[in-house]
This record gives C-alpha cells, structure tokens and sequence, in this order.
C-alpha cells in the first residue's frame, strides 16, 4: 500500500510521469551477501511476521528449499542449490524477493494508473487497491516475482519493507538475521560493502566473486554478493536481466503507433467524405442516372 | 387532429418479407439482409463495442474514462475476457452465416490494390459487382482472422501463468496489432456503410434496400435478383 509521506518518482501507467525531485531522497538498497547466509529462514520467518501473512504449507522440493517459487503470499525464498564446484561440494543459498529495479519491468508493463509505484529512494512497491489482476506484470518482470493472490486476485510481493523503512527501521528480514549477511542503507553504502566484501572472497580464493547489481535495468534495489558471479544461473539469477524486448516494444512503439493508426483511419475517413462527398443514389432505378460509371 | 403519417405500404411489405427472406425484389425495394443476418451483425457489433470500450482503457491511460462507463478498471477487467469470448463466438456463426456469399472470385484480388482505391475515388467499373464487391469480401476474411487472433492471444492473457514467457510477449503484441487494425478497419466499415453511401445503413436496419441503391452498388446483385437490365 502506497505511503503517503514518501514522494512518487514513477507510477504504473500514468499520462503525464511523475515529478518527483521536491525531496532529497537517497535511494536505499538492501545488501545480500550469499556467502556467509547459513540457510537458516529467519528472514522468511520475519517476512511473514512482519507482513501479517500467514503461514503456508512448506513443499518439499527434494532440497533445503521452502517452496519452489515465491508466493503473493510468501514474499521472500531462501533458494538452494547444491553443487560439486572444484571437486568441492557447494551449499548455494540466495535470498529471493523482489529486487526493486531502477527500471522495474513490471511498473512499465502494468496497465492500473498507480497500481505499481516507485518511491523516490526506489523501492518498487504493490497498491492492491488499484491493481486489477491482469497479470502482466508477471510478464514484465525478468525474475519471476509478481505473483497474484489466490484470494485477493490481485498481485502481491516483497514491499522492501518500505513501512518500516520510512521510519528509519530496517526490513524485517535484515533486523532477523543471525549472521549479519542483510544488511540495509543507502544504495552507495550497500554497494561498498558490497565491494569491500568482494574483495575478501577474491582473497580467499574465490576468484569469480562479484556484487550483483544488473545495470539491464538500471541497476537493483537490491545487490547480492555472489561467491560465483560467473553462474548465476546456479543462483536462480538471470545472467543478463532486461525488461522484456516485447514489453518495451509493445508500450514504447506498437502503442503510440497504433493510436496514431486509430486515428488517422478516423481522419482519412473524414478527409474522404470532404473531399469526395457521398456517393448518392440518383433518380429511380429505371433512369439511366445509376448505370455504373465505366 | 394530429396528422397521420403516411405509411409507405410498399415498404412496410418488404420489411415483413424481410423477416425471412434476401434476395427478393418487393416494390421499390430489395432485401439485402433478412432478420437473422442483421441479428447476427448487430450482435457482433455489440460484443464488440463491449470489448473495445473495457479493452481500451487497459490498453493505454489515455482511454482510462471509458473504464468509468462500467464503474472502474476492474470491471473492465472482468468483463472484456467475457465479452471477448461472447464476440467470438458470434462472430464465428457470423462466418459460417456469410461464408457462402463471400466466395472470392479471380479478378477480386485486385481489390488488395489498386481497385481499392479507384473505389473510394468512386472511379471503379461496378458493373461485375454481386451482392458482395472485393473489398466486402476481403473485410469478411479479414476480420474474421483477426477474430480468431484476437481469441488466441486473448486466451493466453487471461491465463498468463499457463504459458512461457516468448508466448505471453507475442501474444500481447498479437493482440495489441489485430486490435489496431480491426478498429481502423471499423472505422471505415462504419463510415462506408452511413457517411459515404448513403442508403446502405437502411439494410442492416430495416433489411432492404432501393432497387436505385442495389443497382448503383451491386448491378450484377441487381440484374440477377429483379431479372432486369
Ligand atoms: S524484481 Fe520484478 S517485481 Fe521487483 S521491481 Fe523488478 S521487475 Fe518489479
Ligand atoms: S496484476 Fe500486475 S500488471 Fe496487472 S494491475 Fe496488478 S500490478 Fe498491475
């Protein structure tokens, strides 16, 4: 549910934009460091204390894993994955939740004046109450997160907290860890964390590592140190994340187009009966007026 | 004393034959269209004004007033996979209806060009033209196609989570392209049939036509249905 107090810096399909700038507002971010998460669901927990959603049926899906994807009503999914990597054995586990893009897919797709929101420090954020279910979001988004409620019909997924963070909280998730992998701030702070703790697992052997902040869409809300950047398909991540080439041509070039179409059809018809008038019947039909022109 | 209006008995005829019957000369008159084809075309137009009015305001923000005619977006929501179902179906007993009056002759694909044109500049040789003329033809075709690729894609947007991503993507385009020239075609459709021809909506509405009418548009129509030159 939108929040009041903090400014607007986008808003599903709106006419004119949404000014934003009257604030100065940092974005924030929230730090994911996989290689030191020991799997062990606080933050899940905390989730759906936090967020009132009450608990569902965990499924096994043959691994430590919770469920097999995110749900609109389970926000946030410890993914696991096991894999023998340089004769070792590898437990991979990533915190999966909306990652709160600068270019969010699913705001560019949705159809619902305001139902999808950015603040301006770039959380990405769900009004259910002018959501329509429609369900394109789900095709907008390039990590599968919008997800809609079987009750409700209407789309749900991790608000970053953003109650909690415009007052000064951190997430939920963050304040519930046990091992200090979350952490919560500004965009600039969790991004040099993030490079400080690059530099470490570079140094402890991990040649590969790197902070996962895909500039495809601008970049996240949401950055993620991962021991193997080089697969992050091993993490559930998409390699090269971008809205949807069908999406961007669908709202940025077949929209526009088609409404200049839809209206020139209107005006050539106009023009047409201006400049040829109609074509009348004369006379009866026995007169040789109606015989058709040759 | 209020003035009686004159009753033109005549007409009142053939709209009574009108009821059952095309292709018959009665009077002045020709039946065009007996009830069950304007039945049918009036229920297309309707499911498919249905469908515009709650598609469009989804479709961009500009058109977000019309979802106020059905009391919000949501509503549009809920009605146009319905509404679209419903024009579907019509306008499939729509094709089956017309198919038979819609055979393509050789010399009718000119009208993908140039006859069109000499048409609307009201320069064309009419005097071969049946019941129906080429461009009638193709519109039939064309929009009972777009018809069903409006189904197609509409299915897989009422169930995203059903298909993969490349699917819903082109779909969405799919839908969004059908829709595009489906409605500049029914702007066209409409203007032709009122504007531009006048004597032309009468047929959908009372079923005839003047036999002036037919033998300005549709002479061969004329010649086989009165037997006259
Ligand atoms: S991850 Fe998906 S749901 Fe979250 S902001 Fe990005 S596009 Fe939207
Ligand atoms: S389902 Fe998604 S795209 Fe559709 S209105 Fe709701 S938030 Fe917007």
């Amino acid at each position: 549910m939108s929040v009041q107090s903090l400014e607007i810096r986008r808003s599903s399909a709106s006419v004119w934009g949404s000014p934003s700038g009257m604030r100065s507002v940092p974005t924030v971010a929230k730090y994911i460091d996989t290689s030191t998460c020991i799997g062990c669901k606080a933050c899940e927990v905390a989730c759906q204390e936090w967020n009132d959603l009450p608990p569902l049926s965990t499924q096994q899906v043959g691994t430590y894993q919770t469920m097999p994807t995110l749900d609109a009503g389970f926000w946030n999914l410890i993914r696991f994955d096991e894999r023998e990597v340089e004769g070792g054995l590898m437990w991979l586990m990533r915190k999966d939740q909306c990652m709160h893009c600068a270019e969010p897919g699913c705001l560019e797709a949705c159809p619902a004046p305001g139902a999808i929101v950015q603040y301006a420090n770039g959380i990405v954020d769900v009004n259910q109450d002018n959501c329509i279910g429609c369900g394109y979001c789900e095709t907008g988004c390039p990590f599968d997160v919008p997800k809609f409620h079987a009750k409700t019909g209407k789309m749900a997924k991790c608000t970053l907290c953003v109650d909690r963070s415009s007052v000064g909280l951190e997430p939920a998730c963050v304040k519930a860890c046990p091992t200090g992998c979350l952490h919560f701030g500004t965009k600039e702070d969790m991004v040099a964390l993030g490079s400080l703790r690059v530099d470490q697992l570079k140094k402890g052997g991990f040649t590969t590592a790197a902070l996962y902040d895909p500039q495809g869409v601008g970049g996240t809300s949401v950055v993620t140190v991962l021991a193997h950047a080089d697969h992050p398909e091993w993490y559930g991540l998409p390699r090269d994340p971008h809205v949807p080439l069908g999406v961007r041509f669908w709202k940025n070039i077949l929209r526009p187009v088609g409404l200049l179409a839809i209206a020139g059809a209107f005006v050539a018809a106009v023009g047409h009966y201006f400049n040829f008038g109609a074509k009348q019947v004369q006379g009866s039909a026995d007169s040789e007026t109606n015989l058709p022109q040759v | 004393m209020s003035a009686v209006p004159i009753r033109d008995r005549a007409l009142d005829d053939a709209v009574t034959v009108a009821r059952d019957r095309e292709d018959v000369a009665v009077g002045n008159e020709i039946v065009r269209h007996r009830l069950s084809s304007r039945l049918i075309h009036w229920s297309v137009a309707l499911s498919f004004f249905v469908s515009v009015l709650t598609g469009m305001p989804i479709w961009t923000p500009f058109f977000r007033w019309m979802a106020d005619l059905f009391g919000g977006l949501s509503v549009c929501r809920f009605i146009h996979p319905w509404a679209g179902i419903v024009f579907t179906v019509i306008s499939t007993v729509q094709f089956f209806h017309w198919l038979g009056d819609m055979k393509l002759e050789p010399n009718e694909k000119d009208w993908l060009g140039p006859r069109a044109w000499k048409y609307l500049k009201y320069q064309g040789d009419d005097s071969e033209v049946g019941k129906y003329n080429g461009g009638q033809k193709l519109f039939f075709f064309a929009v009972s196609l777009g018809a069903l690729g409006l189904l197609v894609s509409g299915v897989v947007m009422w169930y995203p989570l059903s298909f993969s991503q490349l699917v819903r993507e082109l779909s969405i385009l799919l839908h969004d392209v059908t829709f595009i020239l489906f409605s500049a075609a029914i702007i066209w459709h409409i203007y032709l049939g009122t504007a531009a021809e006048p004597g032309t909506f009468g047929s959908m509405v009372r079923g005839t036509v003047t036999k002036a009418w037919a033998r300005l548009h549709h002479p061969r129509w004329y010649r086989e249905v009165t037997g006259q030159k």
